[in-house]
């Protein structure tokens, strides 16, 4: 497709049909090379409805405050050893004051 | 951030510079540097009413009359006058640009309140999606009024408080409401709160929040009324019920109250005069005893526990009040409750209060803390944008700077912080401001503090009366050059010649253009200045 895309495949060979290249002494092939999904694994699952969140953010730290209070506490041991070995537990970065 | 300093140069690179993502508007703003309002016209001859706002849309200005009972309505317009010859810029202006009707042209005048009422000057919210504004009319207050009929003893009472919905483009009165024999606490918005199209009203006499809608033809619509019931069906529930209640309860003489720990109406608990206790207090109540109860995991400690954190203090949560309400959005309320001492009083400080989340949805408390929580504090730090309770037709008050979107006051509160000798002081004073009053903040740009530095003591975007100086108030730069770019001056322009008397000043920014009103009254001889200040 000559230098202006780059080359670049598409996944229908009808597109960039109107498309001519800038210098006519130098006719390349304008269809561009096809490719086409092999698996559906990247499809979005049916019925899917992208919304944004109706609670604001300060709504739903009320709400995590309040379910971490009902969770039942972890035992002292539990929080001692780290989780992961070879990682560092973290200082909790939202309650510290900067 | 431009290059230049120059407006010129500025609005070349504005054409060719797209700003940051999601910073349009403070890229725009910043043409507010060069556009400054330098230039003051001192003591306006103008009618004798008390200016009271600007409203957020910048299309009226209200004012009420002095014996506070009409209502009068501007419209800001810009001066427009020619001059012939050369050398315009330093031509003083002529008389008849110098005049109030120059900058605003009356749109009408009307009687809002009848002989016994006074307009409630304090008072204004405005609706921007319908250019509605609701103003508050009453008669006087009766101290040391009988508490009946549910009232609460300690409240002063109002014989009749009016709710007056006026379209201001012509000053139609669309709806009203009126409450009777009630306490509405109406200085500076305080009792009244308005979010998008819904307005909670706290009744601190018959501790009820009213809540209503205002429908875009203009009726003020209730939707419910929080307080002795939470839910629209509660009263219906229990009257259905109540020939049941009364038979159980003649049986149940002799028993010994039943402390049912998994109900979540306490309606075990009789009190004495065999009534019960309203359905937001039993709400509250409840959600205090579930949050002890969980937090002691051991089962065999958890009555001890409820016996030293509720029960010790029950009579003292039983007798919360509510205070005050905000939104936090349209369907969560955040309440302040007190002791009945400090409901009126200016300066709560020193009386217990706390703060709790309702959901009306699920007419439920989903938060409860103290008033020194260091917990709500933090959150109050990260989210005060989330406090002011934006809606989506008031979208200019995100950029009112507080210290959650600007370094500058961020820097401010962290001095203050740092300063403060105890950590649970400093928490209780800046938790002291919650809840916000609705629409107290002026959005003019021109104290946006990341365009402008000035003394946060004589000038703010708060709309308080400030006690005045004779020397003019500066706004300097924030960026470079940090220079002084206006001044404004309250008062006449040579000062006035009482030297001891005491004066208060107040300034009304226009939202939009560079324009501003202020007003300097001396207390005891009643008369004001009102001086003009505007992009020459």
């Amino acid at each position: 497709m000559g230098s202006i895309l780059g080359g670049w495949p598409s996944y229908d060979p009808h597109n960039f049909s109107q498309l001519r290249p800038s210098d006519p002494s130098n006719p390349s092939s304008i269809t561009p090379t096809t490719y086409h999904p092999t698996h559906n694994r990247t499809l979005p699952p049916p019925g899917q409805d992208i919304s944004t969140e109706s609670k604001n953010i300060l709504i739903r730290h009320f709400y995590k405050h309040a379910e971490e209070k009902l969770r039942p506490k972890r035992a002292a041991s539990e929080l001692l050893a780290p989780e992961n070995g070879s990682k560092q537990p973290r200082a909790s970065t939202s309650n510290a004051p900067s | 951030m431009f290059r230049s300093n120059n407006i010129v140069a500025r609005i070349f690179e504005r054409q060719i510079r797209t700003p940051r993502p999601a910073t349009s508007v403070h890229f725009a703003r910043q043409f507010y540097e060069n556009l400054v309002p330098s230039y003051t016209i001192y003591d306006v001859e103008c009618p004798d009413h008390s200016f009271r706002k600007f409203t957020d849309d910048g299309l009226y200005l209200i004012s009420f009359s002095r014996n506070h009972q009409e209502l009068i309505v501007y419209r800001p317009s810009w001066l427009s006058f020619s001059c012939k010859g050369q050398d315009c810029d330093n031509h003083y202006l002529s008389v008849g640009a110098k005049r109030f009707e120059s900058f605003f042209t009356e749109l009408y005048c009307m009687s809002l309140a009848s002989s016994n009422e006074l307009i409630c000057k304090d008072f204004f919210l405005y609706m921007e999606r319908n250019q509605v504004g609701l103003f508050a009319t009453s008669t006087a207050q009766i101290h040391d009024a009988p508490a009946t009929g549910g009232a609460v003893k300690g409240v002063p009472s109002i014989e009749m408080i009016t709710f007056h919905l006026i379209r201001l483009e012509d000053g139609v009165i669309l709806d009203e409401k009126v409450f009777h024999n009630d306490f509405i606490n109406l200085a500076h918005n305080t009792g009244v709160f308005l979010y998008d199209d819904l307005l909670a009203i706290v009744s601190l006499r018959y501790q009820t929040i009213h809540i209503l809608q205002i429908r875009d033809h203009g009726n003020l619509v209730d939707v419910r009324a929080i307080g002795a019931f939470c839910r629209e069906d509660d009263e219906l529930f229990l009257n259905s019920n109540s020939q049941f209640m009364v038979a159980s309860d003649r049986n149940n003489q002799h028993e010994s109250p039943v402390n049912h720990v998994e109900n979540t109406m306490h309606d075990n608990l009789v009190i004495p005069d065999n009534s019960f206790l309203t359905g937001i207090k039993q709400r509250l109540l409840s959600f205090i005893f579930q949050g002890i109860w969980n937090e002691e995991k051991d089962q065999s400690l958890k009555i001890q526990c409820l016996k030293k954190k509720f029960y010790i203090h029950f009579q003292d949560y039983a007798d919360l009040m509510i205070w005050k309400v905000q939104f936090l959005d349209r369907h969560h309320l955040l309440i302040k409750f007190g002791s009945v001492d400090g409901v009126l009083s200016r300066n709560a400080d020193h009386h217990p209060a706390f703060f709790a989340i309702y959901s009306m949805e699920a007419a439920e408390f989903v938060a409860f803390y103290q008033n020194y929580a260091e917990e709500l504090y933090f959150l109050f730090e990260q989210f005060e944008d989330h406090f002011h309770a934006p809606s989506k037709s008031s979208l200019n008050v995100n950029f009112i700077s507080s210290h959650s979107n600007n370094i500058h006051t961020r820097e401010q509160l962290r001095c203050i912080k740092n300063k403060s000798s105890s950590f649970s002081q400093f928490v209780k004073k800046a938790l002291g401001s919650l809840p916000f009053p609705c629409q107290s903040r002026s959005p003019s740009p021109y104290f946006d503090q990341s365009l402008f530095r000035f003394d946060e003591k004589l000038i703010s975007a708060t709309d308080r009366h400030r006690q005045s100086t004779d020397h003019p108030i500066k706004f300097i730069l924030r960026r470079q050059p940090k220079i002084l770019k206006f001044k404004i001056k309250p008062g006449p322009e040579r000062g006035s010649g009482i030297g001891g008397a005491k004066k208060i000043s107040s300034f009304l920014f226009h939202p939009i253009l560079p324009l501003a009103i202020s007003v300097q009254q001396t207390s005891f001889l009643q008369q004001s200045v009102v001086n003009i200040h505007f992009r020459r």
